[in-house]
């Protein structure tokens, strides 16, 4: 009975999948054709691009990847049809962007439409499935990460996709990307390190004074309410003066742009997750288990750092995932007062309504903030496991 | 490890302001047209062997205000007419002839931050109405006396504007009353945002029947999108004339950066500044290879 609820569930899934694939496919264009960065673009269906090969191929492969999701028990074969029609999808787009631009034209510009990127949600949806039910160790999650973000490498670098519009808005610069990618994820992890050497120590405070606890996690919940934008706002006055007024704070690079407000603003909104989830992860661990320390003549300190720190640290893991995936995410707004990163493009495409400039800022940024997810859950699961 | 990497966040802060002693650092704001002069400034200064740092498209206004006056950049091309707003002087009359506007902005910026305004582009920068072309040909629109005779008349005008423009008494209001035209509520799709690219896409693709649009004079999508600018023939905008404005210390040490500045910005007339901008907005090529082109074009680079 319980092994046919679990199909019955599969399918349900795998019927509503399916039935979004095929829905995106004949109502949303694949791809849009436009005339020059800013034009309204052609749409065409996938149906329209069906005399092409890698359409013909595609379109079987999604087929093959339907009938295995809806009647396919086995989740390895679900997996490698539904990975090889997610490279048939890339491969697809990258000839038919390619076959529409009129040849010699530098201006044309061909993004992937709704329907393109449903069926890559879809099939990845599928794959994500297919892995879950295989049970992968920890390790084996990340290695399966690393495989999937080395084979759409591959396709980025052998030039497939170079006709696709947000490969050209990268080729234009390419070396502006390779910097702004750099001062993101240093500004992600470096408020991430501050945050957590200001938070731990503040989170196990205020476990041993419970009257601090309601204090601070009231404090850092009201800091958490104020919009990102007007944070980073607020802190551009007083910084810039202390900048002014200050010389030791101008020599070390505090200013009231770049950098300061943003890092100081990114630590702040920091310091909830960390400091809530070190005190629950603390509260967590097993008070008869610190008697018997306490009872075999432990110290205070050596109790919490060999016994509570070692069993809180999943919960406080957590933590430090929620606030990784939040600051990538976050730092795109601290381009608007000078901060760099990804966020640099999105705004100067939203400029020039150039949306394909936008993507080429946050699917970057959305790629960091998925893959840190993933790892650091499976760092999560294995400690875990391991102290299981 | 992660107090290595605190470490070298703040070690990485303080190199960086460190490095800001010797060279000219260059910056712009974030919008099309700044990233354009911005590049202009700094590809001049290196070919006139004044090394540079480049902090180009560092935000918006108030951004690259606050760092000039805080010293931490030191040239950006500003607007004269903004002046107004930075020292509360929108009202004035000035604003609205180039010169006049421009001595003002010099003084007041002088005066008060020992900020030099530099030669200014005859370009005017400043808001505008555009028409479709399909529209402004058959009906002989070339200026917005035309525009206000042909809407008083009957013509049918659906504007696609930003709430500001259309609530500021300097602006559509002020355009109304000098063109002798009133816009009907329903003639009009009012945007809370003030993005011409927008207002310029509608027009161009006759979102909700709109075939004109709000814009910014030296806009690069204008021809692209097939629209015709209406001259203001009778002076109602304030001018905004890009200008590069530097801290005058480092002007002192560098004296050379005026008249490297002078004749380029002098050659970068509206028209120019439309087709430059185009480039970069509407075929995409980078602002850098843009700059470059030109000066190479005039002659000013190598």
């Amino acid at each position: 009975m319980e092994e046919t609820s679990a199909v019955r569930r599969l399918d349900r899934l795998g019927v509503v999948l399916v039935a979004g694939g095929i829905a995106a496919t004949a109502l949303m264009p694949f791809i849009y054709v436009k005339a020059n960065r800013i034009a309204a673009g052609k749409p065409m269906l996938l149906t329209q691009l069906l005399p092409q090969p890698s359409v013909i191929i595609l379109t079987i492969l999604l087929v093959l990847t339907a009938f295995a999701t809806l009647f396919l028990r086995h989740a390895l074969a679900r997996l490698v049809i539904a990975t090889l029609c997610l490279a048939a999808l890339i491969i697809a787009i990258g000839l038919v962007s390619a076959a529409a631009t009129p040849p010699g034209s530098t201006v044309a510009r061909m993004t992937p439409g709704g329907g393109f990127w449903v069926l890559f949600a879809v099939i990845g949806l599928i794959i994500s499935d297919a892995l879950v039910k295989i049970r992968l160790a920890p390790w084996m999650r990340v290695a399966a990460l690393v495989a999937y973000a080395a084979l759409l490498f591959a396709f980025l670098s052998s030039g497939l996709l170079d006709s696709l519009s947000i490969m050209k808005e990268f080729s234009t610069r390419a070396p502006q990307f390779e910097t702004e990618a750099i001062s993101h994820l240093l500004l992600a992890f470096g408020s991430l390190a501050i945050a957590v050497v200001l938070g731990l120590p503040l989170g196990i405070l205020c476990f041993w004074v419970p009257r601090l606890r309601a204090i601070v996690l009231q404090g850092l919940s009201l800091i958490q309410t104020i919009p990102s934008l007007a944070l980073f706002g607020l802190l551009m006055l007083p910084l810039g003066y202390l900048a002014t007024h200050v010389a030791l704070a101008a020599a070390i690079g505090i200013r009231g742009i770049g950098t300061a407000p943003a890092l100081i603003a990114l630590v702040l909104y920091s310091l909830l997750p960390i400091v809530a989830n070190t005190v629950v992860g603390l509260q967590g661990v097993d008070p008869s288990v610190r008697d018997a320390a306490a009872g075999m003549g432990l110290t205070r300190r050596q109790i919490l750092t060999g016994i509570d720190m070692p069993l809180a640290f999943p919960v406080i893991l957590t933590g430090i995932r929620i606030v990784l995936v939040q600051a990538i995410g976050m730092v795109t707004i601290a381009a608007l007062i000078g901060g760099g990163g990804f966020g640099i493009f999105i705004f100067q495409g939203l400029g020039q309504t150039a949306m394909d400039l936008v993507l080429l800022g946050a699917v970057p940024t959305v790629f960091f903030a998925f893959s840190s997810a993933v790892i650091l859950d499976a760092v999560i699961d294995s400690i875990r496991g391991s102290a299981a | 490890m992660l107090k290595k990497l605190a470490l070298a966040v703040s070690l990485t802060a303080f190199a960086a302001g460190a490095a800001h002693a010797a060279d000219v650092v260059v910056s712009s704001k974030i919008d099309t047209e700044g990233t354009l002069l911005g590049n202009v400034i700094a590809l001049a200064l290196e070919a006139n062997g004044i090394k540079t740092q480049d902090r180009i498209a560092l935000g918006a206004t108030p951004v690259v205000r606050k760092a000039i006056t805080a010293g931490e950049i030191d040239i950006y091309p500003e607007y004269t007419g903004n002046a107004g707003f930075f020292f509360n002087k929108a009202d004035d009359a000035a604003w609205k002839n180039i010169d006049q506007g421009y001595e003002l902005a010099k003084k007041l910026d002088y005066d008060a931050n020992k900020i030099v305004w530099l030669t200014p582009s005859p370009a005017n920068n400043t808001w505008a109405l555009a028409v479709r072309n399909d529209v402004a040909e058959p009906n002989k629109l070339k200026s917005l006396t035309d525009f206000g005779k042909w809407v008083a008349g009957g013509g049918e005008a659906k504007l696609a504007a930003s709430a500001e423009f259309v609530n500021s008494a300097g602006a559509l209001p002020a355009f109304q009353t000098t063109y002798g035209f009133q816009l009907k509520p329903d003639q009009m799709v009012v945007l809370s945002g003030g993005d011409t690219a927008a207002t310029i896409k509608a027009a161009a693709d006759q979102t909700n029947g709109v075939n004109t649009a709000m814009v910014y004079g030296t806009d690069g999508a204008i021809q692209a999108a097939e629209l015709t600018v209406l001259e203001d023939d009778k002076n109602v905008q304030q001018v905004y004339a890009p200008t590069p404005i530097i801290r005058e210390e480092v002007l002192k040490a560098n004296p050379k950066i005026e008249e490297v500045l002078t004749p380029i910005f002098k050659s970068l007339s509206a028209d120019e500044l439309r087709k430059l901008n185009a480039k970069i907005q509407v075929d995409g090529e980078p602002a850098k290879s843009v700059a470059e082109a030109y000066l190479k074009e005039k002659g000013f680079l190598k």
